[in-house]
């Protein structure tokens, strides 16, 4: 343990070293020149005038058509990756290593006047691991590639109350971004959750179109239109839809400042067969193409000086014909997350953070019963203008099942590499 | 599957035709603004020492043309009682505005707005808190004719200068023969303007290597002005201005008749309230703050940013709640003085032709 925190130590020290020397910054902030807390508290949790920015089509708000688009600026590519340290235990065993945690390659910018893009790779690694989330997170290859994110924008089509994304993105009913969370190694739990057999996936990046805008004062929406399969196709004949309102009281967006409150609602079919092969194992036995299923849920977002106090909590429900523990009903869960984040000291390089997860599945399948307890610590080094480098240490203690409670406790040291 | 394409690809090819007519319809509709508000720059630029003065082709520069121009801003003789001077608004020791909060014209009469500076002006594409002005020679007329500024005609003005010997000489020089006119004054003055440029600062000695040029306190300030505080959205590039305009939600002194800024020039009902973004430079030495100089420090000019502005229906989006610490602001305002100029201060003049002013 002793050697593995020196090279830890070592290793964060050359890093620092480099930090201090490098120039480069991400896309973004580096075509404008801004420093990276201009959009963000702290990277990578966005501010209020950071997702003006992003819902303004990556264009500095009220300032479409003033400022150059990607064919006159440097590439605007950036990537950020996370290599670290993992401890992990439960009652039966401890496990540690090291782990390259991911990798994403981005490029975004503005392609035209209220026309821009965001495109997000994540590139297949199969050693050293990445997506590492403990002992049972799966073989190799431990991240898969994907195109995350393809998405292009018409911003402004109605000033700020029009504007589509298209493509795969990240869907606005994630009014607690997962994306841009401060925690890397602990999900929300809520998000990644659904019945037995249900391929829904809350937390993925969709596939479709999204409008969203804004009315003054404060009222913002969004409505998809989507395959609801994540990256995959949809061989079904029904798309998904959502609707997303938020309303937020007091200057700014509920991201750093304001009170927001937030609703949304999603309705989406799955296919429970294809091809001629029944697909849902134990309900529709007929055949029938396609059940539904729908999540309605609310977010709140508080802000006091440098604290952020976030919630969401979303009731879900499948139907039957996902659900292997009783086919006879729908399967109903619930579940949520509440996260008090902090940044402050030294232009906000310090941050802090605790959060609460909770899952409740249906009784008949306690199994899948969790609360997970996290915090986390984020330092940023460097200079804000060159380069995001980030210490973070994060833990989480988790506890599954309701009749034999299982409990595991992970613990990360990493950089956090934003480039 | 060709019917669930067909009914997926549908409403995509619908809606994207409609986002590409009215966009392109937009495009159509109004001319880019960047034409007319700044040719030279697109979208933020880096902070640095500002860049050589661009004179205009019609307007070139020579000692004798700005030496008749500091001679004419500093003269209250262009004025209709021959009490108000350019420099009276624009003064050199109050950092080329005044003490405020609004200016004062002849008679006592006071503006409703605050002098802009004239210090580092050339650098800014237009003229005038609403900008109606294209450049520093169609400025410098406006403030002659205006009844509660300098009261006078051009007609007047121009009989004025004619009259006075030690004038005619220098015009001769610069202009050749024939009658002084408003023009000549004008350019004359504008060419003078256009050499009042701070390029001197421990900011700018920082930014061309000098690395102790900066305390600490001040280096937290630059990080927070291009960051965090979100100065550099609007205060961007050399002249620490974007050149445009904004609504910061200044409360109106009279809501019954609020100042409508930009919107006067523009009718955009954008433009509501929307004034010009001043320099940063030299702002420690402009207080009182703000287009009617109603915040009196800079401390309460963080705080006011820090709080998000004011409240408007119109309120620039730019503008956010900043969430400042107490120390992140006393670094703001520390790095914001560190832009005060160091170059030689420019003297009020006691020019040839004042020689003949009454006593």
């Amino acid at each position: 343990m002793k050697k593995t925190l020196t090279t830890l130590f070592a290793v964060s020290a050359a890093l620092l070293v480099l930090a201090q020397a490098a120039l480069a910054i991400p896309a973004f902030a580096r075509k404008h020149g801004f420093n990276c807390n201009m959009c963000h508290v702290a990277y990578p949790k966005l501010n209020d005038w950071g997702q003006r920015f992003r819902d303004n089509g990556y264009q500095i708000p009220g300032q479409q058509g003033l400022e150059k688009t990607v064919f006159q600026t440097a590439a605007p590519l950036a990537l950020r990756t996370n290599a670290g340290y993992s401890l992990y235990g439960n009652s039966d065993q401890t496990a540690g290593g090291f782990h390259l945690y991911g990798l994403d390659l981005l490029s975004g910018g503005v392609l035209n006047k209220n026309i821009s893009y965001l495109f997000i790779y994540t590139p297949r690694i199969d050693e050293p691991a990445a997506d590492f989330s403990g002992p049972g997170a799966g073989d190799n290859p431990w991240q898969l590639a994907a195109l995350e994110s393809a998405a292009v924008v018409f911003s402004n089509i109605v000033r700020d109350k029009l504007n589509l994304r298209v493509g795969r993105f990240e869907p606005d009913f994630h009014l607690l971004s997962s994306k841009r969370s401060y925690y890397i190694l602990q999900p929300y739990e809520i998000y990644d959750f659904a019945g037995t057999q249900s391929s829904f996936d809350f937390g993925a990046n969709q596939l479709g179109l999204e409008a969203t805008g804004r009315f003054k004062p404060g009222l913002r929406y969004a409505l998809g239109y989507i395959n609801g399969t994540g990256g995959n196709p949809d061989n079904n004949k029904f798309n998904d839809v959502y609707m997303t309102l938020s309303k937020v009281f007091g200057p700014g967006e509920g991201q750093s400042a304001g009170q927001r409150i937030g609703v949304f609602g999603y309705v989406g079919w799955q296919p429970t067969s294809t091809g001629g092969s029944i697909i849902s194992p134990l309900g529709d036995l007929n055949g029938m193409d396609n059940r539904s299923y729908y999540r309605v849920g609310g977010d709140i977002s508080l802000n006091w000086k440098t604290f952020n106090l976030e919630g969401l909590a979303f009731y879900g429900s499948d139907n039957q014909a996902f659900n292997t523990v009783d086919p006879t009903r729908r399967y109903d869960f619930w579940g949520g997350v509440a996260e008090l984040d902090w940044a402050d000291a030294a232009d906000n390089r310090l941050v802090a953070s605790v959060k609460y997860d909770w899952v409740r599945p249906p009784s008949d399948n306690g199994v899948h019963k969790v609360d997970a307890y996290s915090a986390l610590a984020r330092y940023y080094l460097g200079s804000w203008s060159a380069v995001n480098v980030a210490l973070h240490a994060e833990f989480t203690h988790r506890e599954s099942g309701s009749v034999v409670r299982i409990k595991d406790n992970l613990i990360t040291l990493l950089i956090d590499f934003a480039f | 599957m060709r019917r669930t394409l067909s009914l997926t690809a549908l409403p995509l090819l619908v809606l994207a035709a409609a986002a590409v007519v009215l966009i392109g319809g937009q495009a159509e509709q109004k001319a880019p603004p960047i034409t007319q508000i700044n040719a030279q720059v697109l979208g933020p630029q880096p902070l640095g020492p500002l860049p050589p003065v661009i004179h205009p082709p019609g307007n070139p520069p020579s000692s004798a043309k700005i030496q008749l121009g500091k001679e004419l801003y500093f003269d209250p003789r262009l004025s209709a009682d021959g009490t108000v001077s350019c420099a009276t608004c624009h003064d050199p020791a109050l950092g080329w505005s005044d003490k405020g909060p609004t200016s004062e014209g002849i008679h006592g009469q006071l503006g409703g707005r605050r002098a802009p500076p004239v210090s580092n002006a050339a650098y800014s594409p237009l003229q005038f808190w609403d900008g109606r002005s294209p450049s520093l020679e169609d400025q410098a007329k406006g403030p002659i004719q205006n009844p509660i500024e300098m009261g006078n005609t051009h007609e007047a003005m121009i009989q004025t200068v004619s009259t006075i010997s030690a004038y005619e000489a220098e015009f001769k020089a610069v202009f050749g023969t024939g009658p002084i006119t408003v023009d000549q004054v004008a350019d004359a003055i504008a060419c003078f303007e256009r050499t009042v440029v701070t390029t001197d600062s421990r900011f700018d000695r920082y930014a061309r290597g000098d690395h102790k040029a900066l305390t600490p306190l001040e280096k937290e300030g630059l990080e927070i002005f291009n960051g965090k505080g979100h100065c550099t959205s609007c205060h961007w590039g050399p002249y620490f201005s974007d050149g445009r305009f904004h609504n910061l939600g200044v409360p109106p002194k009279d809501p019954k008749a609020p100042d409508v800024g930009r919107y006067a020039i523009t009718k955009d009902p954008l433009d509501m309230g929307a004034f010009k973004t001043p320099t940063v430079r030299d702002a420690s030495k402009r207080a009182p703050y703000l287009h009617d100089g109603s915040e009196k420090t800079l401390e309460s000019l963080v705080d006011f940013y820090d709080r998000g502005g004011g409240k408007d229906p119109n309120l620039d989006p730019l503008m956010v709640p900043l969430g400042l610490t107490r120390h992140e602001k006393a670094a703001l305002v520390a790095f914001i003085r560190s832009l005060d100029s160091l170059n030689p201060e420019v003297a009020s003049v006691k020019a040839p032709a004042l020689r003949d002013l009454p006593h």
